[in-house]
């Protein structure tokens, strides 16, 4: 199940939220564990075995782990165990498929048949972390009318082929940054905001991403709770910067890999994590100090160009299509678009000069400046209105389909 | 509560309060089977088993379920269609809002499928030895051009209406409408503003200029009385989801002259028969989109007599444009036999033989021409 579906917001969530408030406080959250097992027994009603697997794993094993602390030696193995038992089910389950067919690719005689299993919802999260009302709809917001639109803009130019020349094919990429940000971001105030309706507070996900000066901050901005898990459970652990320089470019290269790996399944992903891992490393012995430097400017743009390229590395899964949209970008179709796609760019600079001021601090800022309690009332109530209303009007149409004797 | 507080907790009562209501309606209201602006039968309650639950068909189809009876669902929908334009997306459904309330579908691509439907009416004319006339309707969007919204994909219709009559051969007669249609469109409304068909005034202007290659004398407008009937709301409309548009009306033309009983029209589907008085089918002035009035809609095959006229025998082969065309151009001809390749499966040379046909009329719009792949079926 999906947040941005009827189904959740007008059947489960105000299900939900009527189910946890009758019940008395002490078994609220087995309210909750409920409801969140339907949550994901929705779309793959078999895999939700699997999570309560790994559920009743980690919950023996913390156990034991904790009555145990006096004898090290079996506490430790226990650890092990657990450990080995979760990353045996994550790497069944997102990366067997992966490894099959590299090792074919690699090695043909082999011959592995590749399995297809397919992933069950929210694993990669689910294993790193068993992890208000305005912030909901502010997400919301984000992924229905931002998001999507910026997908369908995105689809319609590489559609559109050729034509787009380089002019479409960056404007195109542009609106994938935009799709990815808001789709991503979207989808984690979603989430926080969720956690809080009913008490959970979870660490903000992302701080203004695209208006980072220089790499490492993007990446001190974009997915922090990966980026802080990564750095206390992959790079400190491997000495971090502790054991010398040669070392360190090492711990980068394998916290890197292994963050394009984490994405997803394919090698396109290893390409774009190890491409920021270079970067961090030429950041990290002269460029930062340059970028200090340098005018405001010059540090955005460069961001921002390297930001948006590294995209393309991370959604074309196949290399040949990487090869040509990247030719295309550089001129190799000419500069100016043509055809259809033209008109199609055009409607939608609205959206995407809304998009990019959506990105950046302003309408916060300027918010928090606003010292009339009335004003802010104001725009709080109309804004969740025009929220709700744009959004359901979002998710009708998209299930509005004329089936008209158009042709005829 | 104080109100200051109670002003504070505004918007979280604003959200539950609508989803809350959202699902309770969606509860209560009753269920509609069908979409008539939408032309289709919605998504039915599934079937609660243990194995559609746990292969998860249960959980998907009542997503489907859901989308498809929201309460207030035109509404929303029609929102989403005027925020869209609001925000610069005219043409997002597929339909442009020009001026004067005018909807235009997207112009038509070009296709191989064209190019190769010019060669099989070149080689369908060769194999028969009665004359074969062409004609090509084209698009709203190009007819009615200043009424265009600023940003529009180009209209290409006369490029790829010659490029098409270029593959035809000698054999066929290609008879140019299209300048006719852009002449008159400027003084007179060719067609609808929410459909993407011609009126019967498109028609008759296509029909007079017809007669001048074809060899006959079309009755003269004085001698018609037209009939207006308002609410009419085409496809387009629909498409579009832009509800303020306002209707069309559409025009039945009645020669004044016709003796009673003399119209006959014939349709058979399959083996089913069914017979009507006259050109028009009054039950579909009922329903949203009125345009089968004219000979009732689309069917495989449909005989239409006029024993007022004294001989001529017709085929015509076409799309749904035709119906408009067809009562004018019964006027002169006796007998007109219309086929819809998409429904009428055996060839057309057979019925110009068994009649005896005087000739043949292939028309189309180019839109359907561009897509058609049942051309091929003609011989």
């Amino acid at each position: 199940m999906v947040f941005s579906s009827f189904i959740f917001l007008f059947m489960f969530l105000p299900i939900t939220l009527f189910l946890y408030y009758i019940t008395p406080r002490r078994f609220r959250n087995l309210t909750l564990f409920v409801v969140d097992l339907v949550f994901y027994s929705w779309g793959e009603p078999m895999l939700v075995l699997l999570m309560l697997t790994s559920v009743l794993i980690n919950y023996v094993s913390a156990i034991l782990i904790g009555i145990n602390r006096e004898k090290k030696a079996l506490a430790r193995t226990v650890f092990v165990i657990s450990i080995i038992l979760n990353l045996g089910l994550l790497g069944f389950f997102k990366y067997v498929g992966f490894i099959g067919e590299t090792l074919n690719f690699v090695l043909p005689f082999l011959d592995l048949p590749v399995l297809e299993v397919s992933l069950p919802i929210g694993i990669s999260f689910y294993t790193f972390q068993t992890m208000s009302y305005t912030l909901f709809l502010i997400g919301l917001s984000k992924k229905v009318l931002i998001a999507n639109e910026m997908g369908a803009l995105w689809d319609a130019v590489r559609e559109s082929g050729s034509q787009s020349g380089a002019l479409g094919a960056w404007v195109g990429i542009t609106a994938y940054t935009f799709q990815i940000y808001f789709d991503f971001s979207g989808y984690s105030d979603m989430a926080i905001g969720l956690g809080r309706m009913f008490g959970f507070e979870f660490m903000k996900n992302f701080d203004y991403p695209y208006i980072s000066k220089s790499i490492t901050e993007f990446w001190r901005r974009w997915h922090i709770s990966l980026g802080t898990w990564f750095r206390e459970y992959v790079y400190i652990p491997l000495g971090g910067n502790r054991k010398g320089l040669g070392r360190q470019i090492i711990n980068i290269g394998v916290v890197w890999f292994l963050t394009g790996l984490w994405h997803g399944a394919s090698w396109n992903f290893v390409l774009w994590g190890v491409y920021f891992g270079i970067i961090l490393v030429i950041e990290k012995s002269f460029m930062l100090k340059l970028l200090k430097k340098a005018p405001a400017v010059v540090s955005h743009l460069y961001s921002l160009i390297l930001i948006v390229f590294g995209w393309v590395l991370f959604y074309f899964e196949n290399m040949s299509d990487m090869g040509v949209f990247i030719a295309r970008l550089f001129g190799a179709d000419g500069f100016m678009m043509h055809g259809s796609i033209v008109s199609c760019i055009t409607g939608y600079i609205p959206l995407l000069i809304a998009a990019a001021l959506v990105s950046t601090p302003l309408f916060s800022f300027i918010y928090h400046k606003i010292k009339s309690r009335a004003v802010t009332a104001v725009i709080d109530n109309a804004g969740s209105i025009a929220a709700l209303l744009l959004c359901t009007a979002s998710l009708a149409s998209s299930a509005y389909n004329p089936f008209l004797y158009f042709k005829f | 509560m104080r109100p200051a507080k109670l002003l504070k907790y505004l918007p979280a009562f604003i959200f539950c309060g609508f989803i809350f209501v959202f699902m309770i309606l969606w509860f209560a209201l009753p269920k509609e089977s069908y979409s008539s602006q939408e032309k289709r039968m919605l998504a039915e309650f599934p079937e609660l088993n243990a194995g559609t639950l746990f292969s998860g068909d249960f959980q998907k189809s009542l997503d489907e379920y859901m989308s498809d009876h929201i309460p207030a669902r035109n509404f929303f929908v029609g929102l989403n269609a005027d925020f869209e334009l609001a925000s610069g997306r005219n043409g997002s459904n597929g339909i442009y809002l020009g001026s004067d309330g005018y909807l235009f579908p997207k112009p038509a691509v070009r296709t191989d499928q064209l190019i190769n439907n010019a060669q099989y009416i070149k080689e369908f004319a060769e194999s028969i030895d009665v004359p074969v006339y062409m004609t090509v309707i084209p698009s709203s969007g190009y007819a009615n051009s200043s009424k265009l919204p600023l940003i529009h994909e180009d209209y290409t219709d006369a490029e790829l209406i010659s490029d098409f009559a270029k593959g035809l051969g000698s054999r066929v007669t290609f008879i140019d409408t299209a300048d006719v249609l852009i002449r008159e469109s400027a003084l007179k409304q060719l067609y609808y503003r929410t459909d993407h068909h011609w009126t019967s005034r498109g028609a008759y202007e296509c029909y007079k200029a017809l007669g001048k290659k074809m060899g006959f004398e079309p009755v003269p407008e004085s001698e018609f009385s037209v009939e207006t009937v308002t609410g009419f709301y085409g496809t387009s409309y629909s498409k579009s989801a832009l509800w303020f548009v306002s209707p069309d009306k559409i025009e039945l033309w009645h020669n004044t002259r016709q003796s009673k009983d003399a119209v006959t029209v014939e349709i058979k589907d399959g083996s089913d028969i069914k017979t009507n008085n006259g050109y028009f089918f009054r039950e579909r002035l009922e329903e949203d989109d009125k345009y089968p009035v004219f000979v009732d809609g689309n069917h495989s095959l449909v005989r239409i007599t006029n024993t007022d006229v004294e001989d001529g025998t017709l085929v015509v082969v076409k799309d749904s444009y035709a119906h408009t065309i067809v009562p004018f151009l019964s006027q002169n001809y006796r007998n007109i036999i219309m086929a819809d390749l998409r429904y009428y499966k055996k060839d057309i040379s057979d019925i110009v033989r068994s009649e005896n046909a005087d000739g043949v009329l292939l028309l189309y719009s180019l839109d359907n021409l561009s897509n058609d792949p049942y051309l091929s079926n003609l011989f």
